[in-house]
C-alpha cells in the first residue's frame, strides 16, 4: 500500500459516519471483508520470506538454549557473576520480560473494562505477547538458580522432607505471581480466542486444519447462548487480570524493595516498576505492530490513531518513569543514609554511568517527542522511539542490579560485572524463543480479534442483524 | 597395624576435646607408657577387616597408614584411635630453622589438620599459614613417588638409587674429591649429629647448609659485636618501643608466628590499664610490619641505614660507631629517627631496634648497640643473647668455597636434600653445579634441581618422617611422624641418607637401623621419650648467656652503600617465603596480606614512582588502577625480569618491591605459571637492595593481575566508611569511646546497636548462644585463620581465573583498609566472616529456607536444600557468603582428597557457603559434654578454627549467654562495636577498635562518615 493510498484510506474513514472522531477501521470494509481479510492471513501459503524469517528466529531460539545448555551442565560459572554481584543479566533480562508483558494485559483488561474501542485492533496481539514474554521470564527465572534441576523446590508441595518454601521471600511471592499471571493470562488470551478460532475452523480447508481449529473452538456455534457465556467470562476474566497488572511486577519490585541494599530498598518501587512495565510494554507492542502492520498488511485495523493513543500512553508512562528516577535521587540525599547517598552518586557518576546514562536518555529523553503529534503519528520515528524504550528500560533493571550489587557497604569486598558470551546468548536466545513464537503465532492464529473489531464497526449496533451472526451484540449491549 | 604404630600412638596421644580445652589431658585410659593392643593373630575378623576398612582409605589410596615395619594385621584395632573421632597427636613443625610446636588431628589414620602445640613457647598453639597449608604438599599427587638414577629415566629400585649415591661418593673419595651434601637450614639436633658422624666416618663428604633466603648480616653483626655467631631472637613483648628499620618481624620474618603473638600481647590497652607498646617502622617497602606501624617512615634504600645511623647517634652519642653513616642522612630522615629516638629514650629497658636481615652487619651493629645502649640486651631483657636461632650461623662463606671447588673440579659429587638452587640460587651457583660430574637429588618434588640431577630418590614430608628438633630458647621436641611416607615404600629422607652412608660403611649410627632408631637412641640420654612425644616438647632451659655487647667491635663492619636512584628490594614472600612449598594452592590463593594480590609476584612501586615511570598517568586513584598490570621490564646486575606493575600506597620512591618464591618453571603444576621468579635480580641470600640498573615500561603489555579486594579501595568515598574503627591510646586513656557508636547510643543487648521497636517480641536464646570477639587492636593481618578456615573446613582453591572473576572462597577475608594519604597511609585490617545476624537479612530472603536461625543464634546454611538463587549473597551487607559457581572440587586427585575433615560437606556447584562458626566442633564439643553429663559445655571448650590458629589471640569465641565466658567479657568491653549496626541486623560478632599508639584524639573523627556522598 502506498502512502497516497494510505491517506486515501485515512480520508475515507474519517468522512465515514463518524466525523469528528478518527475511524478504528479504514476502508469502511463489510463484516464479512474483516473476516475474510484476518482468516486470509491464516489461509495463505507458508511464504519463503516467512520461512527465512522464522529460520533466523530459530537460529537464536537455538543458540540460546545451547547457551543454557552449557550453563545448566557446566555451572553458573560461565557467566560473569561473582561474590559481590550475584545477580546480573539473568534477572535484568527476567524483569525485563514480565514488564514486557504487562503491556498485554493492560490493554486487554484495564482498556476493556474502561471501553477503549481502539484496543481491539491490538489487544490479540498484546496478550500474545504477554504470554511470550512471560516464556521468556520463565526460562531466565528457571536456569538462573545454581541448581535448576531443583526447581520445584520452590513450589509448596507436599514432600519427604517436610519443607515448606520460606513465604518470607519475595522469590517465593515471584513463583506466585508470575504463574498466575501466567496462568490467568493465558485464559484470557484463549477464551477470546474462540469466536475467532471457530471463525478460522470455518475458513481453512484441510481436514488437519480444520479438525485442530474445531478441537481449540471447543464447539463454538455462535449461538446467542454461547455469546452471552463468553462475554460473561471474558468480562470476569477481565476483572480478574486487572489487578494482575498492579500486582505483577509490584512483586517483582519486591525483589529489591525488601533487601536492605542501598538503592534496592526504597518503597518507591512497585509504582515506579509498574509504570516502567506498562511503559516497556507498549513500547514493545509498537515495536511489533509496526512491523505486524506492513508484513501483514494489516492498515487497515491498525491505523495512525492507534499508534498515536500507544504513543500517548508512552509519554505518560515515561514521564513516570523519568519522576521515579528523580525522585529516587531526592529521597537518597533526603534520607541522610550515607550509603543511599553514595550509590545513587555511584550510579550516575560510578563505573556503571553509562548504564545510568543510557537508561535516561532512552526512557526520559527520547519519548519527550511525543509530546508532538507529528511525532506520535510518524511510524518511522515511533518504531526508533520504541525499540530506545526497550533498550532503556532493559538498562534500568541493570542499572538497578548491577551498581547495587557492585558497591554496597563494605568497600573491601567490591567487585565488577561484565557479562560473558554465555549469558548474552541467552538473552539473544529468548528474544529467539520470543520471536518465534510471536511468527507462529500471526500466522496460525487471528491476530487480529475478528469479532472485537466487529463490534466497534459502525454497523455493529444491538438492533443491527446482520448476515454475519457472529458479529456480536457489542459489549455496550450490556 | 605394626608395632610402631602403637608405640607411636600409645601415650602420645591428645584426645581432641581435651586438647582443644586446654587440659591436655592424656587418652582415657591408655596413658602415657601403656602398651595395648595384640597384634599376634593374622586371621582377620569380619569386624577387624571392617574396622580397618572404614578407618583407613590406605587400602585405596597412598600408604595411609602409621609407619610400619612389619606388616601384621591387626585384630583389635587400635584401641586409642576410634574410627570416626579425630585423635591428635603432638609433633613439630619447622620453619627452616625455627622450631614450632605442632598438634595434628588424625581421621582414621591421616593427618587432617595441622594446629599449634599450646605447650611450646615458639607458638604457644598457634600456627602460622604455612604451617598449616604444609598438610597439602603431603597429599600433593604431583610429588615424586619413585626414585631414578636418569634424567627423564624411568623408576628404579630405591637399593639401586642409593647404590648409585653411595657410589659416586666412593668415587670422590678414592679421587681424592668431594662429595658435598646441601641442605637447607635446620633445627633438628639428631639431623646436625648424624651429618656429623657421616662426615667425620666419610672424609669424603661435606655438608654445606644453603637456605634460598639467607641472613649473614645479622650471624656477622653479632658474632663481632656479641660474640654470638647467630640470629637473636628478641622479645617483643618485653619492648614498650620497638623500632623497625626495613625488618618485618610480624610477615615475612622466620619468626613471624612467634613475634606476632609476642607483639599482640602488649597492643590492647584498656581504660584501666592504657598501657602499649609503640611500634615505630622505617622501610623502604610496605611490609606487614610497617602497616601496623603507629607511627612509620618511608625511606629510599640509601637512607635506611642513614637513619639507623642517626637513631644511634642520638641513643649512643659519642660511641656510636655509624657516624659517617648518619653523615648521610637527609633533613627527613633525620627528623625522623630524632622523633624515634625520643621515644626509645623514654623506654628504658623496654626498646629495641631491629634491622633488616638484608642490611649491612654494620646496620645490624647499630641496631644492636641502641638496644644495648637502652639496657634491652642481657639474660632476661629483651634481647637474651642466650636466644639464638640454631644453625643460624653465616654460611655466606661455606657457599662461597662450594662454588670455588666446583669451579675447580674438586668436587665429585652433589647431593642436594630439600634444597632448589637451580630455582633459587645465584647465577655464579646455578653455572658451578653443572660442573659436578655426579648430582643427585632427594627433595619432594621433581623442581628445577631434582631435574638437572641424575639421580632422583624422593624426599619425604614433615609428617612422615621422625626428626627432632630445638628452638630458639632450647625446648627440645621429636618430630614424630603421622602416616608413612608416601613414596612406594621409600624412607623418609634422613633414612635415605643413612642408607646412603651406610652402603660406604656399615658400622655408622651406633648400629640405629632406622632414623627412628637414630633419634630415640640419642634421646635416651636427654628426656622421657614417652613423655616428650606426649607433650609434643620438652622444656630445657638454657644457661644464661655471659655475652655483653661490645659497641665499638661493630665499628669496622662494612656498612650498606646503597646510592640514590631506582632500586630493587627482593623480599621473602608473605605467602610462600622462599618457594619451597609453591606448589600449594592454598598458599598461592592467599591473599598477600599488605597487597591482596594472589597467585603472582609483582613489581611493587610508590604512586608517585608509576607516575614517574609512565604506568600511570597522574595520582588520581583510577589512574593508578590503570597502572596496575602494566609490565615493567627491571634489570640489575645479577639478571632481568619482566612483571606486572602493583601501586602500593606507602612505599618510599625509586624502589620497586618483589616477592620471591614464584616464577617455578618446575616441581608442581600450582607452581607453574604463578608469578616471576625474582631471585635472578639478586645475588646470595636473595633478600635485599640491589641497585637498578634500568627499568623500563614494556609498552602495550598488560598482565591481568588477581587481587582479592579490589584495587577500587584507593577510590574516593571508601575510606570514609565508619566500617573499620580506630582509636588512639589517648582516647583510651580518657576512657572516651563514643566515636564508636556515635550514630547509635541507644540500647542494644550490649549497647553496640540499635535495637528498633518491632511487632515481634525477639527470639529468646535460652541455652547456648554463639558470637564472637574480634580484636583488631591486636590482628596484624598475617592471614592465619584464612587458611585454618580453609583446612577446617574444606574450602577449595579456585585458581587465578576464578579469583580474577571475584570468585575466591574464603570464608574468613582479612579486609585491608587505608586511611591518611597515598603517599604515607595508615593500615587497618579487618578479619571479615559470617557476623551470624540475628536479624539476619540472608534469611528472609531465601525461598526454599536453605539458610535458617538455630535456636543457638547461628546463622546455619543446608547445603542440601540450596538450590543456588544467590539472592542471600546479594542481600548479605558484609559480602561473606560464597557461591560455587562452578564444581571447585572435581580436579581433586588422589591422594589429594584425603586432606578432607570428613566432618565438613564437600559442597557441589550451584550452593552457597559461608563460615559455620565451625558448627562441626560446636557439635562435638556438645556431645562430649553430654557424655559427661553436663547441660552445656565450658567456656573454651569449643572453638573455632580460626580462633585456634590466631597467632594474636584476636579471636575469641564462645557462648554469649553464660555472663563468665571470655566472649562476653571482651563483647561489653570498652572497645566493642559492630560492623554496619545500623543497618538493625544484628550481628553477632563485636569488634574491638584497633587503638593506635598515636599523639591525639578521635573524637569526631566518625563524624566526617558520610562525607563520603559529598563527593
Amino acid at each position: 500500500m502506498t502512502v497516497a493510498q494510505e491517506q486515501q484510506i485515512n480520508q475515507r474513514g474519517a468522512s465515514h459516519e463518524e466525523p469528528v472522531r478518527e475511524q478504528l477501521v479504514l476502508g469502511n470494509p463489510s463484516m464479512k471483508d474483516i473476516t475474510a481479510r484476518i482468516a486470509s492471513i491464516v489461509e495463505s501459503k507458508i511464504t519463503t520470506k516467512y520461512l527465512l524469517t522464522l529460520g533466523l528466529t530459530m537460529s537464536m531460539a537455538g543458540l540460546g538454549l545451547f547457551a543454557l545448555y552449557y550453563t545448566i551442565t557446566t555451572g553458573i560459572g560461565v557467566w560473569g557473576l561473582n561474590n559481590p554481584v550475584g545477580w546480573g543479566w539473568d534477572i535484568t533480562n527476567f524483569v525485563f520480560w514480565i514488564g514486557i508483558g504487562h503491556a498485554g494485559t493492560l490493554i486487554s483488561a484495564i482498556l476493556f473494562l474502561f471501553r477503549q474501542k481502539w484496543r481491539t485492533a491490538i489487544n490479540r496481539s498484546a496478550e500474545a505477547m504477554t504470554l511470550f514474554a512471560v516464556v521468556c521470564a520463565l526460562t531466565m527465572v528457571l536456569s538462573h538458580t545454581g541448581r535448576p534441576w531443583l526447581f520445584y523446590w520452590l513450589l509448596p508441595y507436599p514432600n519427604q522432607m517436610q519443607m515448606w518454601i520460606n513465604f518470607r521471600s519475595p522469590l517465593a511471592w515471584d513463583v506466585f505471581a508470575v504463574n498466575t499471571y501466567f496462568a490467568v493470562s493465558l485464559m484470557f488470551w484463549f477464551v477470546g480466542l474462540i469466536p475467532d478460532l471457530a471463525t478460522i475452523r470455518n475458513y481453512v480447508k484441510s481436514d488437519l486444519a480444520k479438525k485442530i481449529y474445531s478441537f481449540f473452538s471447543l464447539g463454538w456455534t455462535g449461538s446467542t447462548r454461547h455469546w452471552h457465556h463468553y462475554e460473561i467470562a471474558y468480562m470476569i476474566l477481565a476483572g480478574i487480570s486487572t489487578p494482575l497488572v498492579l500486582s505483577v511486577h509490584s512483586v517483582v519490585s519486591f525483589d529489591f524493595t525488601v533487601g536492605i541494599m542501598p538503592g534496592w530498598h526504597t518503597t518507591i518501587f512497585p509504582p515506579y516498576f509498574v509504570a516502567g512495565a506498562i511503559f516497556s510494554g507498549f513500547a514493545m507492542v509498537m515495536t511489533l505492530m509496526v512491523i505486524a502492520r506492513e508484513i501483514l498488511d494489516l492498515k487497515q485495523f491498525i491505523t495512525l490513531k492507534h499508534f498515536e493513543n500507544m504513543n500517548k500512553i508512552i509519554l505518560a508512562t515515561g514521564m513516570m518513569v523519568g519522576y521515579a528516577y528523580a525522585m529516587e535521587m531526592f529521597i537518597a540525599w533526603y534520607s541522610g543514609s550515607q550509603w543511599e547517598r553514595w550509590i545513587f552518586i555511584n550510579r550516575a557518576l560510578g563505573d556503571y554511568a553509562w548504564a545510568y546514562w543510557t537508561m535516561v536518555l532512552c526512557n526520559v529523553v527520547s519519548p519527550q517527542v511525543y509530546w508532538f503529534k507529528k511525532a506520535r503519528r510518524s511510524i518511522p520515528l515511533m518504531f526508533i522511539i520504541s525499540i530506545f524504550v526497550n533498550i532503556g528500560m532493559w538498562f534500568e533493571r541493570f542499572t538497578i542490579i548491577a551498581t547495587t550489587l557492585h558497591h554496597d557497604f563494605l568497600p573491601a569486598s567490591w567487585g565488577y560485572y561484565t557479562p560473558t558470551w554465555v549469558e548474552i546468548s541467552i538473552f539473544i536466545g529468548t528474544f529467539g524463543i520470543f520471536l518465534t513464537l510471536f511468527l507462529l503465532f500471526a500466522k496460525f492464529v487471528p491476530v487480529i480479534a475478528i469479532a472485537e473489531v466487529k463490534a466497534i464497526m459502525p454497523g455493529a449496533q444491538p438492533s443491527h442483524h446482520h448476515d454475519h451472526a457472529h458479529a456480536p451484540a457489542a459489549v455496550e449491549a450490556h | 597395624m605394626s608395632d610402631r604404630s602403637l608405640h607411636a600412638s600409645n601415650g602420645t596421644t591428645w584426645q581432641s576435646l581435651e586438647q582443644l580445652a586446654g587440659t591436655q589431658q592424656p587418652t582415657g585410659e591408655f596413658g602415657p607408657g601403656q602398651v595395648t593392643g595384640a597384634l599376634v593373630d593374622s586371621k582377620v575378623s569380619r569386624r577387624g577387616f571392617m574396622t580397618i576398612m572404614s578407618a583407613s582409605m590406605a587400602l585405596t589410596a597412598a600408604a595411609c597408614r602409621r609407619p610400619m615395619q612389619h606388616l601384621v594385621p591387626a585384630v583389635k584395632s587400635n584401641q586409642t584411635a576410634i574410627p570416626g573421632l579425630p585423635l591428635d597427636y603432638a609433633t613439630v613443625y619447622c620453619h627452616r630453622n625455627v622450631a614450632y610446636g605442632a598438634l595434628v588431628t588424625t581421621r582414621e589414620g591421616r593427618p587432617i589438620k595441622i594446629k599449634g602445640n599450646e605447650l611450646h613457647p615458639s607458638n604457644c598453639g598457634t600456627s602460622s599459614t604455612e604451617m598449616q597449608a604444609s598438610i597439602l604438599a603431603l597429599y600433593d599427587p604431583e610429588r615424586i613417588r619413585r626414585p631414578r638414577v636418569r634424567v627423564g629415566g624411568g623408576a628404579t629400585s630405591y637399593d639401586n638409587a642409593v647404590s648409585k649415591i653411595a657410589a659416586a661418593i666412593q668415587d670422590a673419595q678414592g679421587a681424592g674429591k668431594k662429595a658435598v651434601l646441601v641442605i637447607d637450614e635446620h633445627c633438628s639436633p639428631s639431623m646436625a649429629a648424624m651429618l656429623t658422624e657421616i662426615t667425620t666416618t666419610i672424609p669424603a663428604v661435606s655438608v654445606v647448609t644453603m637456605p634460598a633466603i639467607g641472613a649473614d648480616n645479622v650471624a656477622v653483626a653479632n658474632q663481632a659485636v656479641l660474640g654470638v655467631n647467630g640470629e637473636l631472637v628478641p622479645d617483643l613483648g618485653k619492648a614498650r618501643v620497638i623500632v623497625c628499620v626495613d625488618a618485618d618481624p610480624l610477615g615475612t620474618d622466620k619468626l613471624a608466628l612467634h613475634h606476632t603473638g609476642r607483639y599482640a600481647a602488649r597492643r590492647t590497652p584498656a581504660s584501666g590499664a592504657p598501657s602499649m607498646s609503640k611500634l615505630i617502622v622505617a622501610e623502604a617497602q610496605y611490609s606487614l610490619t610497617g602497616a601496623n606501624a603507629d607511627q612509620r617512615t618511608r625511606l629510599h634504600p640509601s637512607q635506611v641505614e642513614a637513619y639507623l645511623a642517626v637513631l644511634e647517634s642520638e641513643i649512643l652519642g659519642a660511641t656510636a660507631i655509624g657516624v659517617d653513616v648518619a653523615g648521610k642522612a637527609s633533613e627527613a630522615t633525620r627528623a625522623a629517627a630524632k622523633k624515634a629516638a625520643a621515644d626509645l629514650r623514654a623506654a628504658q629497658g623496654e626498646a629495641v631496634v631491629l634491622a633488616g636481615r638484608h642490611l649491612s652487619p654494620k646496620a645490624n651493629a647499630m641496631a644492636l648497640n641502641i638496644t644495648n645502649a637502652l639496657g634491652g640486651v642481657g639474660t632476661g631483657k629483651v634481647v637474651d643473647p642466650a636466644n639464638v636461632l640454631p644453625n643460624s650461623d653465616a654460611k655466606g662463606s661455606a657457599v662461597s668455597a662450594l662454588v670455588n671447588d666446583l669451579n675447580a673440579g674438586s668436587v665429585h659429587a652433589l647431593v642436594f636434600v630439600g634444597v632448589n638452587p637451580e630455582y633459587s640460587a645465584s647465577r655464579t651457583f646455578r653455572a658451578a653445579i653443572v660442573k659436578a660430574p655426579v648430582r643427585a637429588a632427594v627433595n619432594l618434588y621433581e623442581d628445577e634441581t631434582a631435574a638437572i640431577c641424575d639421580i632422583s630418590i624422593p624426599g619425604s614430608h614433615w609428617l612422615e618422617s621422625w626428626g627432632d628438633a630445638v628452638a630458639f630458647d632450647g625446648t627440645l621436641s621429636v618430630r614424630q611422624p603421622l602416616i608413612a611416607p608416601m613414596n612406594d615404600g621409600i624412607g623418609s629422607t634422613e633414612d635415605t641418607l643413612m642408607n646412603v652412608a651406610r652402603k660406604i660403611d656399615a658400622t655408622l649410627f651406633g648400629g640405629a637401623e632406622s632414623y627412628y632408631d637414630y633419634v630415640k637412641n640419642r634421646w635416651t640420654t636427654v628426656g622421657d621419650w614417652q613423655k616428650v612425644l606426649h607433650d609434643g616438647m620438652l622444656a630445657s632451659p638454657l644457661a644464661p648467656s655471659t655475652a655483653t655487647v661490645n659497641a665499638w667491635a661493630g665499628a669496622s663492619l662494612p656498612a650498606g652503600n646503597m646510592d640514590t636512584g631506582m632500586t630493587v628490594m627482593t623480599v621473602p614472600s608473605l605467602a610462600l617465603y622462599d618457594g619451597a612449598y609453591a606448589n600449594n594452592a592454598w598458599l598461592q590463593e592467599l591473599p598477600d596480606p599488605v597487597t591482596k594480590v594472589v597467585w603472582e609476584n609483582v613489581a611493587l612501586m610508590s604512586p608517585e614512582a608509576a607516575v614517574a615511570m609512565g604506568v600511570a598517568e597522574s595520582l588520581q586513584p583510577k589512574a593508578l588502577a590503570n597502572a596496575n598490570g602494566k609490565v615493567v621490564s627491571i634489570e640489575t646486575e645479577h639478571g632481568s625480569v619482566d612483571l606486572p606493575v602493583w601501586v602500593q600506597p606507602g612505599m618510599a620512591n625509586d624502589v620497586i618491591a618483589v616477592s620471591l618464591g614464584y616464577g617455578r618453571t618446575a616441581g608442581g603444576s600450582v607452581a607453574l605459571n604463578a608469578g616471576v621468579n625474582a631471585y635472578g635480580l639478586s645475588g646470595w641470600a636473595a633478600v635485599g637492595y640491589t641497585a637498578a640498573k634500568s627499568v623500563s615500561v614494556v609498552q602495550g603489555a598488560l598482565h591481568k593481575v588477581a587481587c582479592s579486594q579490589d584495587h577500587h579501595t584507593l577510590d574516593d568515598g571508601s575510606g570514609e566508611r565508619p566500617v573499620a574503627k580506630t582509636l588512639t591510646v589517648g582516647d583510651v586513656e580518657a576512657k572516651d569511646f563514643s566515636s564508636l557508636n556515635e550514630h547509635f547510643p541507644g540500647a542494644g543487648d550490649d549497647g553496640k546497636y540499635i535495637k528498633p521497636l518491632s511487632i515481634v517480641a525477639d527470639y529468646e536464646y535460652k541455652g547456648h548462644r554463639w558470637g564472637m570477639v574480634i580484636d583488631m587492636s591486636s590482628c596484624t593481618g598475617c592471614s592465619s585463620c584464612v587458611i585454618a578456615c580453609q583446612s577446617e573446613n574444606n574450602i577449595p582453591s579456585v585458581g587465578k581465573e576464578q579469583v580474577l572473576l571475584g570468585r575466591e572462597l574464603h570464608w574468613i577475608r582479612i579486609d585491608r583498609y587505608y586511611t591518611g594519604s597515598m603517599e604515607e597511609p595508615s593500615t587497618v585490617v579487618e578479619p571479615m566472616l559470617c557476623q551470624h545476624c540475628e536479624n539476619a537479612p540472608c534469611e528472609n530472603v531465601c525461598p526454599v529456607a536453605a539458610t535458617t536461625h538455630s535456636p543457638e543464634g547461628l546463622n546455619e546454611m543446608t547445603y542440601n536444600r540450596c538450590v543456588g538463587t544467590r539472592y542471600c549473597l546479594n542481600n548479605c551487607p558484609y559480602k561473606v557468603r560464597r557461591f560455587n559457581f562452578l564444581n571447585y572440587t572435581d580436579n581433586i586427585t588422589s591422594p589429594m582428597d584425603l586432606v578432607f575433615n570428613p566432618d565438613v560437606t564437600i559442597r557441589m556447584r550451584g550452593v552457597m557457603e559461608k563460615c559455620t562458626f565451625c558448627v562441626q566442633r560446636l557439635h562435638k564439643a556438645k556431645w562430649h559434654a553430654r557424655d559427661e553429663g553436663r547441660a552445656r559445655i565450658k567456656d573454651g571448650e569449643a572453638i573455632t578454627a580460626c580462633q585456634e590458629a590466631c597467632p594474636a589471640g584476636a579471636i575469641i569465641f564462645g557462648d554469649t549467654n553464660d555472663p563468665e565466658s571470655r566472649v562476653s567479657k571482651a563483647r561489653y568491653g570498652e572497645r566493642g562495636f559492630r560492623v554496619l549496626s545500623e543497618l538493625n541486623v544484628r550481628p553477632q560478632v563485636t569488634y574491638l577498635a584497633k587503638v593506635r599508639n598515636i599523639d591525639g584524639r578521635t573524637a569526631g573523627h566518625h563524624a566526617a562518615a558520610d562525607h563520603g556522598a559529598e563527593h
